[in-house]
């Protein structure tokens, strides 16, 4: 029987069945015998310093086991470019969602109870909450070393003369705000002990990582340390840093017993990380006929209180920020600055959409001033394969942007544009359309994966790697990858993920590269097993093979003789060779500029959203009512997951544009539950058409590319686009909620104007 | 850090165990639905608390049209008023807010009881009955009293109810022939959300359209909800033009004093409130051919 | 199928002492008839997934927001199968009702069309608002089992799904409710 191809059907993923039927089990669903409850005091204060700690009375409390606090932190700092974030704070607290004690009782009801019991002693210190005053000399200061974490400035080609030399040139500031990944599952673990090593059960994206950050805090070795990730509900980067696991690892290492630790949603909403909000102030030059000159570009990321992922934001905000386009000069200058605020991380497009928002408004503004359609605008200027990028780098990889951008031109929602009869004198429709770009696999960085691939006693397949299953559907793309390199069916395929004890280290799941250094590591897995039979036959017969060929559950050589899998694994195993083979996979990268962490990257994706909206000028309320996302999607592995991928993307991207306004006050948030803080529901986000625009990605496995984040990226910048379109008004910042537009309408005479026509 | 409050649960059958257990026990709050009273626990602030659950009383859970009156009982859902026929024929405007208040799975479980006690001047049932005169049947040991809707709230989640008393029921008089209205809500978002701004207007209007009588009324702009007696006093008699709907829409400034808070400034309410009523004036006009 | 490694995982008996009388109760839940003693404040979500052990139904937002703990329920409010959100309930206040969990929808073996429908239409990504979603579309197609798409995404808005963007659920909705249809039995 021959196996028919995996790759590029729409296969329902096999651990959807276990989802739909209520089997999954997630971290926050295990119980264990004998369990403690775990429970975190947060810190009352954005800023103060901690005169003393009490924890006399909790202790005392009948069902409480334990109370811990920094004194009982071997190293108390964690953190994965800096280690500056506390375990549990000692000599400051440095932002409302801090942690300062935990308790570990026999129930959920003594952990809480017993965290009031807890006297802290603050003395508060004037918070630092603006980014901008925080980079000023007299600004209170986060940490000991001052307020910027980290700085990058760019001088590239010739920015003056491009500026002396042009027509046009088009300023403006733009803000984005501080989103919540709002997964529907917190963050969650369990811990126990077994033969020894302390085991944490956890939601994350990253077992190894979190393992060695857990090794690092309590000053043990990391085979002391089993770290396993169940299935995830939700992470989208918020659970690419350490959450709850030090905390269960330290009250299992010191009491011995297994612990469970499940944040509340207000916990996850002031203790997570965010989505860093952002200035971005850009001046560009240009010439009359719309050829883009240069850009400089100033980007400020409000940091909050931890360094965390940080730095390498920053750095894909300043490698994205000139868009997709050939810009031949460009002055960038960016900073990365502590504050009081809550601490922000990675967040799905890392920094991209923050600058793609910013680039994306800044050229329909040029278009509006150069009197052209702004997406042949775009096009005029999109980047072509071989083109040489602002950074001096040559594109190699596949560049789809332009392609992208002629099927949004022939699209009939853009070639609608212009037609906006609406049912009441109040509401105005609009199209918009807007580009994105993002580098992705870790770029200049080294980046390596490993998989394990043991053929089973049954000639069945088993693929064995540390990547996450955070909903993305990798379990299944790389089963079809498996399947088809070894010429089986997909159900023959078996996947164990994600446990430090089992699978080998295939690096972090983030930046939308999981599946091609996956893929790509079990592609080098399958040629190591070709090795391995061309290994046996040379031992069987005393003559190495020329060709070993998979197909159909049999493995074929030099077309003379052929075994079934199951044989295979016979031979592998009695003539001692072994079963198991590792592919190992390193992401080719190249010389990072002077300066920065991974500019450039090799390979980018792109795509292009367009979106339609209704504005009612009297409420200032934005109903997108159609979004187009075309991607430049390199091969498609699994047509089902890649939509709902996008789709998912699309839906984040309205709630970042238009409702989710996280309400900081003074460091303070004032939106702490998902009554106050809105994520889009069924009724706000509309029908989505996704298009894969199919380049080929010649370096991807099956020429497939990274599109888990590129969806979000250009969402923003097209409501946005299409909210001006409408109304004539041109807002610069997000969430553009309906309150901020409502006054900028008013502010242009739009509610007069609709109230003299009607009368 | 959620920590629920301490409880004690009292459950009933019947009303009038509900009734003997509130005048024998000190302190017992109500509990319906509980769709907002137990997220209201949740917070930890609360001390100890003696809950009368009376989720179970059916006698209190029933739609009637009698004697020309429209009586609901004070623990029918909003589900049960949704789909209720009655409530649809003589009082659409409750049905249009009763579909908002929240999801499927909200009204499968608020009560109309529970909506007006809990008392949030931001309550979608209320506006409706604010418009159509609603009134409330009181019951407890000294038998049973009529309040008027509009005299229940004496101020912010201020109410004519003594602790030994229960609302048993919502009677709504059918406005009569030629009225139209409708309700209104403005949230955050489309799906599941709280009113910034809601209420209902609800006209008589002439075959010549002129209006004959107007009843205004806005929620989450005052600490209780309010009816608009400046914007009616425009609209009756006039005819329904938009100048006159925007003059009317200008006037409900006078009557509310709405406050700033995490969904909206006070001035943006204030803005949504003209706007809105605006809005639905509008649309009754169009509904009912006086503008195009 | 996905195998995953060994969790040690065991039912959690209720433990420890307790600071105050516990009431009993008896709950049908798939079926099966349980009767236990608990705290007057235990919500009936904890009481389904720590003290019952059926961990199929989520939590999500603690605020009656999200939908993640939906569940069908009959005997309070009424005595019609209603979707609940089990957080804003105390388990004393389902004493003598009935509840269904998504672990009760499928009968010997063989998925109930909803299930079948979220899977095959990828209708679910991370997963964890699914069981929720599964048992709110359930009682809304038992009120409306012939709905249209724009009433489908009125029936599940109290649910929140942050993976999918809901297009696909909405179809799961849509090919379920006519599987039902033609099945002629809801559950």
């Amino acid at each position: 029987m021959t196996a028919q191809r995996a790759v590029g059907a729409p296969v329902a993923r096999r651990d959807a069945f276990e989802k739909a039927v209520g089997a999954a089990k997630y971290a926050s669903d295990l119980f264990l015998d004998d369990m403690l409850w775990v429970a975190v005091l947060r810190s009352k204060y954005p800023h103060a310093r901690i005169r003393r700690i009490d924890t006399s009375k909790a202790e005392s409390h009948p069902n409480v086991v334990a109370v811990f606090t920094h004194r009982d932190v071997p190293v108390n700092r964690y953190g994965l470019f800096k280690k500056d974030r506390p375990v549990l704070c000692d000599d400051k607290v440095r932002y409302i969602g801090d942690p300062i004690a935990l308790v570990a009782a026999e129930t959920r009801e003594d952990a809480l109870e017993a965290l009031k019991l807890i006297e802290v002693d603050y003395e508060p210190l004037p918070p630092v909450t603006d980014p901008i005053e925080a980079m000023r000399p007299d600004a209170p200061k986060v940490h000991d070393d001052g307020n910027i974490c980290r700085e990058v400035h760019l001088r590239l080609g010739d920015v003056d003369g491009a500026f002396a030399r042009a027509d046009v040139i088009v300023e403006n500031t733009y803000r984005t705000g501080a989103q919540i990944h709002a997964y529907l599952e917190t963050e969650a673990g369990i811990s126990y002990m077994e033969d020894g090593k302390i085991v944490v059960v956890a939601g994350g994206q990253s077992p190894y990582r979190d393992r060695a950050e857990i090794a690092h805090a309590l000053n043990l070795p990391e085979e002391m340390i089993r770290v396993v990730t169940p299935y995830v509900g939700g992470a989208f980067g918020g659970k690419d840093d350490i959450t709850v696991q030090i905390h269960l690892a330290l009250v299992t290492w010191k009491t011995g017993r297994p612990a469970r630790l499940v944040w509340s949603r207000e916990e996850s909403m002031m203790a997570g990380t965010k989505r860093h909000p952002a200035i971005i102030k850009i001046r560009t030059a240009a010439t009359r006929d719309g050829t883009i000159l240069a850009n400089k570009i100033e980007i400020v990321l409000d940091k909050g209180a931890y360094t965390a992922l940080g730095p390498a934001v920053l750095d894909v905000a300043v490698e994205n920020c000139n868009g997709p386009y050939r810009v031949q000069a460009s002055q960038i200058d960016a900073y990365l600055v502590y504050t009081n605020n809550m601490v922000a991380s990675a967040f799905r497009g890392f920094g991209a959409p923050q600058v793609i928002f910013a680039i994306e408004r800044q050229m329909d503004l040029l278009a509006k001033k150069l009197g052209m359609d702004p997406l042949e605008l775009r096009l005029k200027n999109a980047l072509r394969k071989g083109d040489r990028y602002v950074f001096g780098n040559v594109l190699e990889g596949s560049v789809g942007i332009a392609q992208c951008l002629e099927v949004a031109r022939s699209h009939p929602l853009w070639r609608s544009r212009g037609r906006n009869s609406c049912e009441w004198p109040w509401l105005r429709r609009g199209v918009g359309v807007a580009a994105a770009m993002k580098g992705y696999t870790i770029g200049a960085l080294p980046d390596k994966g490993v998989v394990a691939l043991e053929l089973l006693r049954d000639g069945r397949v088993l693929v064995k790697g540390s990547f996450t299953e955070i909903g993305q559907g990798v379990i299944q793309a790389v089963a079809q990858i498996a399947a088809d390199l070894l010429g089986v069916s997909v159900d023959d395929v078996e996947v164990v993920f994600a446990d430090t004890e089992v699978t080998p280290d295939t690096s972090v799941t983030s930046a939308s590269r999981q599946l091609f250094l996956a893929g790509n590591a079990v592609r080098e897995a399958v040629e190591a097993l070709r090795e391995r039979v061309a290994e046996l036959e040379g031992r069987l017969s005393g003559r190495r093979p020329a060709r070993v060929e998979f197909s159909g559950g049999w493995v074929f050589i030099d077309s003379e003789r052929r075994y079934s899998l199951q044989e295979l694994a016979r031979l592998l195993e009695s003539t001692g060779l072994g079963r198991q083979v590792l592919g190992v996979y390193e992401v080719p990268r190249v010389e990072p500029l002077p300066g920065t962490l991974e500019i450039p990257h090799l390979f980018y994706m792109f795509g292009v959203t367009l979106a339609e909206v209704l504005v009612n000028l009297l409420t200032g309320e934005v109903t997108v009512s159609k979004v187009v996302s075309i991607v430049d999607a390199g091969r498609v592995i699994n047509p089902i997951t890649f939509t709902g991928q996008v789709e998912g993307a699309v839906a984040q991207g309205i709630g970042f544009a238009l409702m989710e306004d996280a309400k900081i006050r003074d460091g303070y948030l004032l939106t702490r539950d998902l009554s106050t803080y809105l994520i889009p529901s069924s009724k706000d986000v509309p029908e989505i058409e996704v298009i894969p625009v199919e380049t080929e990605e010649a370096e991807g496995p099956f020429g497939a590319k990274g599109i888990g984040e590129i969806g979000i990226i250009s969402v923003a910048p097209a409501i946005l686009n299409a909210v001006a379109d409408a109304t004539g008004v041109e807002p610069n910042a997000i969430p553009l909620t309906h309150e901020r537009l409502y006054w900028l309408l008013k502010e242009h005479g739009l509610v007069e104007q609709l109230r003299r026509a009607s009368t | 850090m959620q920590h629920l409050a301490d409880v004690e649960v009292y459950s009933v059958r019947t009303l009038r165990e509900a009734l003997e257990l509130l005048s024998s026990v000190k302190g017992l709050r109500v509990i319906a639905g509980g769709t907002d009273l137990i997220v209201q626990l949740k917070t930890g602030v609360v001390p100890k608390t003696n809950l009368l659950d009376v989720s179970r009383v059916d006698e209190l859970r029933y739609v009637r049209f009698e004697d020309g009156i429209l009586r609901i009982g004070a623990l029918t859902t909003f589900m049960e008023i949704y789909r209720s026929e009655l409530v649809r024929r003589h009082a659409p405007l409750l049905a249009e807010a009763a579909f908002t208040v929240g999801s499927f799975q909200i009204m499968n479980k608020g009560t109309i009881g529970g909506n007006i006690v809990n008392a949030s001047p931001a309550a979608d049932s209320l506006p409706p009955l604010y418009a159509l005169n609603a009134e409330l049947k009181i019951v407890g040991p000294r038998g049973e009293r009529f309040v008027r809707i509009q005299d229940f709230y004496k101020g912010y989640k201020k109410l004519d109810l003594m602790a030994d008393e229960l609302v048993a029921e919502v009677r709504i008089r059918p406005p009569g022939e030629g009225y139209v209205g409708h309700f209104f809500k403005h949230g955050l978002r489309r799906g599941d959300a709280i009113a910034v701004v809601n209420g209902a207007v609800l006209l008589r209007l002439s075959p010549e359209g002129i209006v004959r009588d107007a009843r205004v009324a806005l929620g989450a702009v005052a600490p209780t909800v309010v009816r608009s007696p400046s914007s009616e006093r425009v609209l009756v008699g006039s005819r329904l033009s938009p100048e006159v709907m925007w003059r009317a829409a200008e006037a409900v400034v006078n009557d509310i004093s709405p406050i700033d808070d995490v969904r909206g400034s006070a001035a943006y309410r204030r803005e949504l409130s003209v706007n809105y009523v605006f809005m639905t004036l509008y649309r009754i006009a169009r509904e009912t051919g006086v503008v195009a | 199928m996905a195998r995953r490694a060994a969790v040690r995982t065991v039912q959690r008996r209720a433990r420890g002492p307790v600071p105050q009388a516990k009431v009993p109760i008896r709950v049908k839940i798939n079926g099966v008839e349980y009767s236990h003693e608990v705290e007057p404040r235990l919500l009936l979500v904890h009481y389904i997934r720590d003290v019952v052990g059926l961990t199929g139904t989520h939590i999500g937002c603690d605020t009656s927001n999200c939908g993640a703990c939906t569940v069908l329920m009959k005997g309070t409010w009424g005595n019609e199968w209603r979707a609940v959100k089990s957080c804003t309930l105390y388990a004393v206040q389902a004493d003598g009702a009935e509840i269904i969990t998504i672990e009760g929808l499928a009968k010997n073996g063989e998925l109930h069309p909803l299930q079948k429908a979220f899977w095959e239409h990828h209708a679910l990504q991370c997963g964890y608002c699914t069981p929720g979603m599964i048992l709110a579309a359930l009682g809304f197609l038992k009120l409306n089992p012939n709905p249209t798409r724009e009433e489908i995404r009125k029936g599940i808005s109290g649910n929140l799904c942050r993976c999918t963007g809901y297009v696909n659920i909405v179809k799961a909705i849509e090919a379920a409710a006519k599987e039902i249809r033609e099945k002629g039995s809801w559950i």
